[in-house]
């Protein structure tokens, strides 16, 4: 089995990424690892247009950072799902561990897998107007970046947490990129925007053969193979299908509206 | 307009950069305690244990009663705070020693909250 070249540059970006989380996590750099993350720029809002301080443990590269990846996905949809966020690695290692261990994997029926994905909105509205009334990041005891980075660190919430990680996990075997597709808040915030984003994937019909690859190797399940234009808020480009594509220019990284 | 791969990974670090540099744009404090308007000599300190708006709060607390303190500002994220104080009045050693001393509890045991790790 050989490794597409493009998925080399992912995970080293991925693998950086991990250490230095882990590096924080670990108590070295002069921020804990939660400032780094883009969704608390989120949860840091209501605070921030209140009363002009940050939320609990947020800072302003929260808020940064967050702004700055809005702006990736206006540019190139959810690219840093696919190429830099260290939850998003996990879940991708754990579809590719679980691909390994079934012999056919069951899939989500579609209709189950649209309805399945608006968790991630009710995710986002529970853990905003919650960490707006409380003013705690009430996500934390929920949220496998912090209880893996921080093990089960202030702010889990006991056997409830544990239980959350194990489903988490045992889900991301079943399901490819389960957390991803029907509980991250952060990819629900990039979600309207992701739509628009400027570079997509296109596939030239005249030349492609319809074998299917490119559908088979997507990580989010999209079915490349009957788009012409890959708009899917999904899409992560995270270049898969275009490396799983036996014919030549026939999937090409396209600028264009 | 065809985009190389090797776009993606750049525009990627370019963002996570961008983020990081754009940092300095958004500075704003956890909490603000000013107990006088007067101008003083300023010291921030990295202090272990500041590290969400609760612990911040009861950081500030310490120095509610302490003459000579102007104002507090701390960062959370970063566990910083930022001392304004009149120099004549407190020095910053007097200051540190207020944060590293032991802190009593109800069952008659005490406990080191906050250490400071540095001072400039």
């Amino acid at each position: 089995m050989t490794i597409p070249r493009t998925r080399y540059y992912r995970y080293t970006i991925f693998i950086v990424i991990l250490g230095l989380v882990t590096y924080l996590a670990l108590g070295y750099g002069a921020r804990s690892f939660e400032a780094y993350c883009p969704f608390g720029g989120a949860e840091s809002l209501w605070g921030l247009f209140t009363a002009g301080e940050f939320t609990c443990a947020l800072g302003p590269l929260n808020l940064s950072l967050m702004l700055s990846l809005l702006v990736l996905v206006l540019i190139s949809k959810k690219t840093f799902c696919g190429w830099a966020c260290p939850i998003g690695f996990l879940s991708e290692l754990g579809g590719r561990l679980g691909g390994l261990l079934w012999k056919k994997r069951p899939r989500v029926p579609s209709k189950t897998n649209v309805w399945l994905k608006l968790l991630r909105y009710i995710v986002l509205v529970v853990a905003l107007l919650f960490t707006y009334k409380t003013s705690e990041l009430v996500l934390r005891g929920y949220d496998p970046f912090y209880l893996v980075f921080s093990g089960f660190g202030h702010g889990s919430a006991g056997i409830i947490s544990i239980a959350v990680l194990v489903v988490l996990v045992v889900g991301a075997l079943v399901v490819p990129m389960m957390f991803c597709r029907y509980l991250c808040p952060m990819g629900a915030v990039f979600d309207p925007l992701s739509r628009l984003g400027v570079i997509k994937i296109s596939r030239n019909e005249t030349t492609c053969t319809n074998c299917g690859n490119c559908g088979k190797a997507c990580v989010q399940d999209i079915p490349v193979q009957q788009l012409r234009i890959v708009r899917h808020r999904d899409c992560t480009n995270c270049l898969e299908c275009l490396d799983a594509c036996p014919e030549k220019d026939t999937l090409q990284l396209r600028a264009g509206l | 307009m065809r985009i190389p791969k090797l776009f993606i990974p750049t525009i990627v670090i370019a963002s996570l950069f961008g983020g990081y540099f754009l940092k300095s744009a958004f500075t704003q404090p956890t909490t603000t305690i000013a107990y006088d308007q007067k101008a003083g000599a300023k010291a921030t300190f990295i202090v272990d244990g500041v590290k969400c708006k609760g612990t911040a709060a009861f950081f500030t607390s310490l120095y509610d009663s302490v003459p000579g303190i102007i104002g507090i500002e701390t960062f959370a994220s970063e566990h910083k705070a930022v001392f304004t104080y009149d120099p004549d009045r407190i020095s910053r050693d007097s200051i540190r020693t207020i944060m590293e001393a032991p802190i009593p509890f109800d069952d008659g045991t005490s406990e080191q909250i906050f250490k400071c790790l540095s001072v400039e």
